[in-house]
């Protein structure tokens, strides 16, 4: 990789003795010869960024490498063009260029020196000016002889602060494909600041977007995959070309939503470190990923951080949950991962409520079983399923079992059914069930089998009703389970409260995935789930168990509670979860999901509590990922995954504005 | 959008400036009816600071009329009210001082209580009634160009004139200013003549957009209707077809068929 800039973080230090973050884990790589722009509103930290590839700055934490090598200080082979020119008044245009190259190339011989200066006055199309001073030149005619200067030496990257910015918008286009033209010339490697939209459509094969400050990040790239050399109107006639401009737009537009919110907020209580209130009624269903929600409690995490009483509210539903979190019955709760995102969104005619998750509390902990008597019938793969549903010869379509339509449940048993293609819409019958009800209905023969968490499957499984066809490990190892969720508004009036519960729970997932604390968490979870140890047992502390005549086996991350920074609410997560909600037709796909994300999965809230606990918190990168099935799901482009989904009901794609 | 009577309200009569032996604008013919919102393009030296110059009267046609209402324009007038790119505001008096000047000037007769209330009630308008004791020091640049805004319209001009007046913005204090622009030319039926060099600018604010050719001797080469029923909400317009066919028309006019070095 040319360029790579190193998951960098930027800190400030305030005057008052406080610190500003102004950019926050930036991960991104430059391939030699590409032209990538960096786009985001003022103040967030992109000019920041480009220093720091100049050398002119530091990052607080990661760092910047060209060619294998960190960027420590500037040099000549990062020559930067800034906003404001830069040129020596005294010195003519061909005297601006040559003191640059007789400096970097001090040891060429006069006549070469000549010929590189000539050379690149005549790339900006300035021969007829080169004696001229820069009293003399217009704003456009300046800043050629500075990209002149800058390319003259040759250097390895060209770095552009808003080139343009000083100049208005016509004369900025002129400039524009001048500048584009030279780039494809030279072949240099390029990036740009800008805040132009046209500007770096027309110039970049990458435009990477930066959220807002503090702790800006890059909330989107976008691939600009016109053909070169470029013309303008040639590219503003590409069918490409408006959809793009409208992506960048609207990305902006997101983001000026959450710049104009900020400012609003900004005026808010003031600070004080006193807990707001010290009793909190928390909401959970008894499964055994609840098991962070009672240690919490139970090994005194809650205590440790003030909060004197916590009321564990045994719900029902995930249903009940939603509907008490939104009345305020009760303050935070476990909640299925789709939930907070499809509240958000407005579910089932809902009104919008914005939900606010610092945390995921567990990953994978679920499994998909069938009964007994399909076993029999020799259906024991997604294969067998599917032929068995083909034929049609049985009387009666296959009944699942599923908790919610929010739930990892129900859409990774979507995703595993559908990757077989079977439609779980037409082939199938899906029903919601609470968790706690799930066996009952298998063993009347009511569900042919369910989707759900643990201790249920292996419950069916000891009692011989039922069998393990797979685990979400099969399906999506790693998939975020359970999240912490409390209503925006909560959190607002209660952020000292929250940040005390953030770090209880925080430490009790770490607690629980101390294999020594298992057998202790074991016997918790039998009092709060009120079923025999022997059903929570496996998988939790020993061996899985799929029945079915198979061996048992270790599955050491099937309960990961804390391990692999499991606790991060990943917004690429998020946006996965986005892409099955509208491929289902639960919720519509959001236009805006970038501004959906950062207010519902707060990262930022885990890396503040990660911070105060001395944990080390990152969110990782945005990478492409894939399920078992192979197909690959880019971050930058939900979409065109969701619209390649082999079977989705039809997609409504929509803008949808949050208070 | 509701019908705008048709009477002609301010003509443009073979309008040309000679500059010692340069021409800079070349016979301009332009017709504005009352209430209309007009915006002028053009690259620079194309003359339209000129061109709205002689609308405002700091400067006179060589030959050619400028008529408002039937009246000859020949010097500034308080029917007439500029806004600057720069805001040209008095450093050393305060955002209602500044109005206050203006308003004072222009309205003597009036009562204290009455200058008083006009100056209030337009510091309300642009919503900047909490910065009324600022000075233009202690003020963003939208705020500057806020108090600008309200200065122009406390002396209820019949036509008001903006050179480029949100150049120098952020995007995001840019886009508000255009909508409560848009919310005070509604509310005060005024008529605007405005310069701006960014299209996307002028399809949403504008009834017509003058497309200017390139000085010396610069013409107006084409005058595109924006058809966009009002209210306009920003990001159903910009996602039409119509718009695009605009834009592109526009930037085909800018870029190709006029395209400008500035050299």
């Amino acid at each position: 990789m040319f360029v790579q800039i190193d998951h960098v973080d930027k800190v400030f230090p305030l005057a008052n003795g406080g610190s500003y973050v102004a950019l926050k884990n930036i991960e991104l790589e430059i391939k030699q010869g590409e032209f990538v722009s960096l786009i985001g509103h003022s103040g967030c930290g992109k000019s920041t960024l480009l220093n720091m590839i100049a050398g002119l700055d530091r990052a607080t934490a990661g760092g910047v490498i060209l060619e294998g090598r960190e960027i420590t200080e500037p040099g000549p082979d990062r020559m930067v063009v800034f906003q404001n020119y830069s040129l020596l008044p005294w010195l003519s245009v061909r005297e601006n260029i040559a003191l640059a190259v007789d400096e970097v190339y001090s040891r060429k011989p006069k006549g070469e020196r000549n010929s590189i200066i000539e050379h690149h006055i005549a790339l900006v199309g300035l021969q007829h000016s080169a004696t001229k001073r820069p009293n003399e030149l217009s704003g456009g005619m300046k800043q050629r002889v500075a990209i002149a200067r800058a390319l003259a030496i040759r250097p390895k990257l060209l770095l552009l602060d808003e080139p343009f910015g000083a100049l208005d918008a016509l004369t900025r286009g002129g400039l524009q494909e001048q500048l584009m033209h030279i780039c494809e010339e030279s072949g240099v490697t390029a990036v740009m600041v800008t805040h132009d939209v046209d500007e770096a459509l027309l110039l970049s094969d990458r435009v990477v977007m930066l959220t807002n400050g503090p702790e800006s990040n890059i909330g989107q790239i976008l691939t600009v995959d016109l053909p070169r050399p470029r013309q303008r109107m040639e590219v503003v006639k590409h069918p490409d070309y408006y959809p793009m401009r409208s992506e960048i737009i609207n990305f902006l537009n997101q983001q000026k939503r959450v710049k104009q919110r900020q400012a609003a907020k900004s005026t808010q209580v003031p600070q004080t470190k006193k807990l707001e209130q010290t009793t909190v009624n928390i909401g959970y269903i008894p499964l055994t990923d609840c098991a962070p929600l009672i240690v919490a409690k139970e090994k005194g995490f809650f205590a440790k951080y003030g909060i004197e009483q916590v009321n564990l509210c045994q719900e029902t539903s995930w249903d009940a949950i939603a509907d008490n979190l939104v009345s305020g019955e009760i303050h935070a709760a476990q909640m299925v991962a789709g939930l907070p995102l499809a509240l958000t969104l407005g579910m089932n005619g809902r009104p919008s409520t914005p939900i606010s998750v610092p945390l995921v509390l567990s990953r994978n902990g679920n499994a998909i079983t069938l009964s007994t008597d399909l076993y029999n019938q020799g259906i024991c793969t997604l294969q067998h399923l599917k032929a068995a549903i083909s034929n049609v010869t049985s009387d009666r379509q296959l009944t699942l079992g599923i908790v919610h339509s929010c739930s990892m449940h129900n859409l990774l048993l979507r995703y595993w059914l559908a990757s077989a293609g079977i439609d779980p819409d037409t082939e199938l019958n899906l029903v919601v069930v609470p968790p706690q009800e799930m066996v009952d209905l298998l063993r009347s023969g009511e569900i042919d089998g369910f989707c759900v968490g643990e201790p249920w499957n292996t419950q069916a499984v000891q009692e011989g009703i039922g069998f393990v066809i797979a685990t979400d490990l099969d399906i999506w190892a790693g998939n975020p389970e359970k999240v912490l969720g409390f209503t925006e508004t909560w959190v607002e009036q209660h952020p000292n409260t929250h940040s005390a519960i953030v770090r209880a729970i925080l430490e009790a997932c770490e607690y629980c995935d101390e294999p020594r604390h298992r057998p202790e968490i074991l016997t918790l979870l039998t009092k709060y789930l009120t079923i025999a140890p022997q059903y929570i047992h496996p998988g939790l502390i020993g061996p899985f168990d799929r029945g079915g005549n198979t061996l048992p086996e270790n599955l050491p991350r099937y309960h990961q509670f804390h391990v692999e920074n499991a606790n991060c609410p990943r917004r690429v997560e998020g946006l996965w979860i986005l892409t099955q909600l509208a491929r289902w037709g639960i919720v519509p796909f959001p236009k805006n999901h970038i501004e959906i994300l950062s207010r519902v999965r707060r990262v930022d809230h885990f890396l503040t509590a990660c911070q105060q606990l001395g944990y080390i918190g990152i969110e990782p990168d945005r990478d492409p990922f894939q399920l078992f099935d192979g197909q690959v799901f880019n971050p930058e482009d939900p979409l065109n995954y969701l619209k390649n989904q082999p079977i989705h009901r039809e997609l409504e794609i929509k803008e949808i504005t949050l208070a | 959008m509701l019908a705008q009577p048709k009477t002609p309200f301010l003509t443009l009569d073979r309008v040309t400036k000679i500059y010692g032996t340069t021409t800079i604008l070349d016979s301009i013919d332009l017709t504005v009816n009352e209430g209309e919102f007009i915006c002028l393009i053009g690259h620079s030296g194309c003359g339209k600071s000129t061109l709205l110059n002689m609308v405002s009267g700091f400067n006179t046609p060589t030959s050619g009329t400028v008529t408002l209402q039937d009246r000859q324009i020949t010097e500034p007038g308080p029917d007439r009210m500029m806004v600057f790119q720069n805001y040209c505001l008095l450093p050393w008096l305060t955002a209602y001082d500044n109005i206050y000047l203006a308003v004072d000037s222009v309205y003597p007769t009036h009562t204290e209580a009455k200058k008083k209330e006009i100056v209030r009630e337009h510091l309300n308008m642009v919503g900047l009634t909490e910065s009324a004791s600022k000075k233009p020091g202690q003020l963003s640049g939208g705020m500057k160009q806020r108090v600008a805004i309200a200065r122009a319209l406390a002396i209820k001009p019949q036509v008001l004139i903006l050179d480029e007046p949100f150049g120098a913005l952020d995007a995001i204090t840019k886009e508000e200013l255009q909508d409560e622009l848009l919310a005070i030319w509604r509310e005060n039926k005024v008529t605007v003549l405005m310069i701006t060099h960014d299209i996307d600018e002028a399809l949403y604010l504008a009834d017509r957009l003058v497309m200017m050719t390139n000085g010396p001797a610069a013409k107006i080469g084409e005058v595109l209707e924006i058809p966009f029923e009002r209210p306009r909400n920003r990001e159903q317009m910009m996602n039409s077809h119509t718009y695009i066919d605009l834009r592109n028309y526009a930037l085909d006019f800018l870029f190709n068929r006029y395209a400008h070095l500035d050299d």
